[in-house]
């Protein structure tokens, strides 16, 4: 997807033309060469630094508007641990984004996971450990067929995860009949999400410990050199010796096992499973991946970028919420963040360095 | 051309569907040749550095290598047996250091097993990297932190050819090598690719540009219509000469029956 956008040229944008009374120099030719690289360090600028920009604004508009409530100690606490597992499956994502694929089943994969593991502990009465080893053993063997349909096969990432994605939606309503199921058995399973430890919530250490785990993979490990490597240029990768269809089934298997691991909690956290419970992640963790591309990197995904994408979506939907907007403008504000994350990412590569 | 053979092509041939890309080919490579390769386009002069490169295999014909057949594909053997080919483009990863590139594929890493588990020592493949290049007296700033897509076409291609260099012991094969270069940057490269040669590394170069080829190279292989038209020691030979075989002025000389 960015390859294409990645290997161009990196063209200005046309410069309007001169008016009327300007000096024949300035007709003669396109903007002066001071202008113009002032422009281009501009966007430059904005491209690096667009989100967080953004978040800034959000976080003193909110606390100016409600002082009262939205900047406070405790609310950020709130923001912090609802955005715990969104963080974790945007993050996930992140990494085949990373190798420049797309996956668009992780929301699915998180519903059905979180669905799957409260049947297991209800109706097959199976211990909690066992029941989410195999919730996530079975996103991670989701992800794993997105990677060989995509690498092997050829589908192009977006069908074939369009595709894998509504087959799990498939297996989601055949194993439940399209209703929520109650957590009957094992009933410590919800203490999971919601415990805490000296004070930090589960969730939250859950969180750093896959960032953290997801950051020395992309920058520390050779798996993580060949998927940045193949997202930036798989030819030269490919030729260079590095195993193109391998790096990519990696990249897919870390996302949809990101995905179960998300759903797994977020059934913890609700003590039930909801059938749509983790569709929406998909929207917010591509949200939040293109706005961390525009976050210090110009343009590139990478796992810190992506935390402050997730951050920016929590605090806009926190601060919606607190000022009293009504819901439809949570989807007016989501949907325009969105556009606007792809075009910061999109102005990030554009006028990158690079 | 009395030099000891480091690998030979006996009577090979390599057809894609219908079309014959290389007819009856035979070529013997010396050690410390450099040899330009030369002849218009669709002659079969990509075929056969793809096949030395492994990454098509003859339809029929051998790869004599050191004196034992070798089957040279996939490119991963043709690495090991330390055959390493710098492609005209498509060789660095543009947002990766030189030092990454350099290693790319092959990373000096702590641990084994699965690449998951490999943690990477940059360490040491910057100090690697920068001490390659400084026996090439190649001179480049930031190779530890500058992505090469921030250096020029000629530095990228000076290290793409290091790179090449560093890891193909026995034969280097240049696609073009000078083809998207200015003047002063083409006369580095050539330089670098003489270096090499004093070394006594062997090299096949692809080029249009015969000015180049007699800058560096002993040999002249002429390609045309699949087959090998001529093959000719650059001292005996000119210009003219070289350019009549290739437009099939002149048909295939003794040297190359």
């Amino acid at each position: 997807m960015n390859r294409a956008v990645m290997s161009a040229d990196h063209p200005l944008p046309e410069p309007s033309a001169p008016s009327e009374g300007a000096l024949p120099v300035a007709q003669a030719g396109p903007l002066p060469p001071g202008m113009r690289d002032r422009r281009a360090r501009l966007m430059r600028f904005i491209g690096t630094y667009g989100t967080i920009i953004v978040l800034a604004a959000m976080l003193v508009i909110f606390s100016i508007l409600q002082p009262g409530t939205f900047a406070t100690v405790g609310n950020f606490r709130n923001i912090i641990n609802d955005m715990a597992i969104g963080t974790i499956v945007a993050s996930g994502l992140t990494v085949p984004l990373v190798a420049g694929d797309f996956d668009l089943s992780i929301g699915y994969v998180a519903s059905f996971c979180g669905l799957l593991v409260v049947g297991l502990l209800s109706f097959s009465g199976l211990s909690i450990p066992l029941a989410i080893v195999l919730v996530v053993g079975l996103g991670t063997l989701i992800g794993v067929v997105n990677g060989i349909v995509v690498s092997k096969i050829g589908v192009n990432a977006f069908i074939a995860t369009l595709g894998t994605g509504t087959i799990v939606v498939g297996l989601n309503y055949a194993y439940s009949g399209g209703i929520p199921l109650q957590l009957t058995q094992g009933r410590e399973f919800t203490k999971i999400a919601i415990g805490r430890i000296a004070g930090v919530p589960h969730l939250v250490i859950i969180m750093a410990a896959v960032l953290i785990i997801l950051w020395v993979i992309l920058n520390r490990t050779v798996q993580g050199q060949h998927i940045k490597a193949i997202g930036v240029s798989p030819e030269s990768a490919r030729r260079a010796g590095v195993a193109v269809d391998r790096s990519r089934i990696v990249a897919f298997a870390i996302a949809s096992t990101c995905a179960a691991i998300g759903g797994v909690l977020m059934a913890s956290n609700l003590g039930s499973g909801q059938v749509t419970a983790g569709d929406g992640f998909m929207l917010t963790s591509f949200s939040a991946a293109f706005l961390g591309s525009a976050a210090l990197r110009e343009g590139q995904f990478h796992i810190v970028g992506t935390l402050i994408g997730v951050l920016t979506v929590a605090v806009g939907n926190n601060g919606l919420a607190m000022i009293g907007a009504p819901i439809f403008t949570q989807f007016l504000f989501a949907g325009t963040l969105l556009v606007i994350a792809v075009a910061l990412g999109g102005i990030g590569r554009r006028f990158g360095r690079g | 051309m009395a030099r000891e053979p480091l690998l030979s092509l006996r009577r090979i041939c390599r057809s894609f569907g219908g079309i014959q890309a290389l007819d009856n080919v035979s070529l013997e490579i010396g050690k410390g040749d450099v040899i330009g390769l030369v002849g218009d386009n669709g002659a079969g002069k990509s075929t056969l550095i793809k096949i030395l490169a492994g990454a098509h295999d003859p339809t029929s014909g051998e790869v004599i290598l050191e004196g034992q057949p070798h089957k040279l594909s996939p490119p991963a053997e043709a690495q090991r047996l330390g055959i390493e080919t710098v492609y005209q483009d498509l060789s660095l990863v543009g947002a990766f250091t030189a030092a990454e590139n350099f290693f790319l594929g092959r990373e000096i890493a702590l641990g084994r097993g699965p690449a998951l588990l490999r943690w990477m020592r940059r360490g040491a493949m910057g100090d690697t990297a920068l001490r390659g290049l400084e026996t090439l007296n190649i001179d480049i700033p930031g190779i530890r932190n500058k992505p090469v897509d921030r250096m020029s076409g000629g530095q990228r291609q000076l290290v793409a050819i290091a790179r090449g260099a560093f890891w193909g012991h026995k034969l280097l094969l240049l696609d073009e090598p000078t083809a998207a270069l200015g003047v002063r940057e083409s006369r580095e490269v050539l330089d670098l690719i003489r270096r090499l040669a004093a070394k006594g590394l062997t090299i096949i170069m692809v080029t249009h540009n015969l000015d180049h080829l007699w800058q560096v190279c002993n040999r002249v292989v002429v390609m045309r219509r699949g087959r090998k038209v001529a093959d000719l020691s650059s001292a005996d030979t000119n210009m003219e000469e070289v350019v009549a075989y290739i437009t099939g002025a002149r048909a295939i000389s003794e040297a190359a029956a």
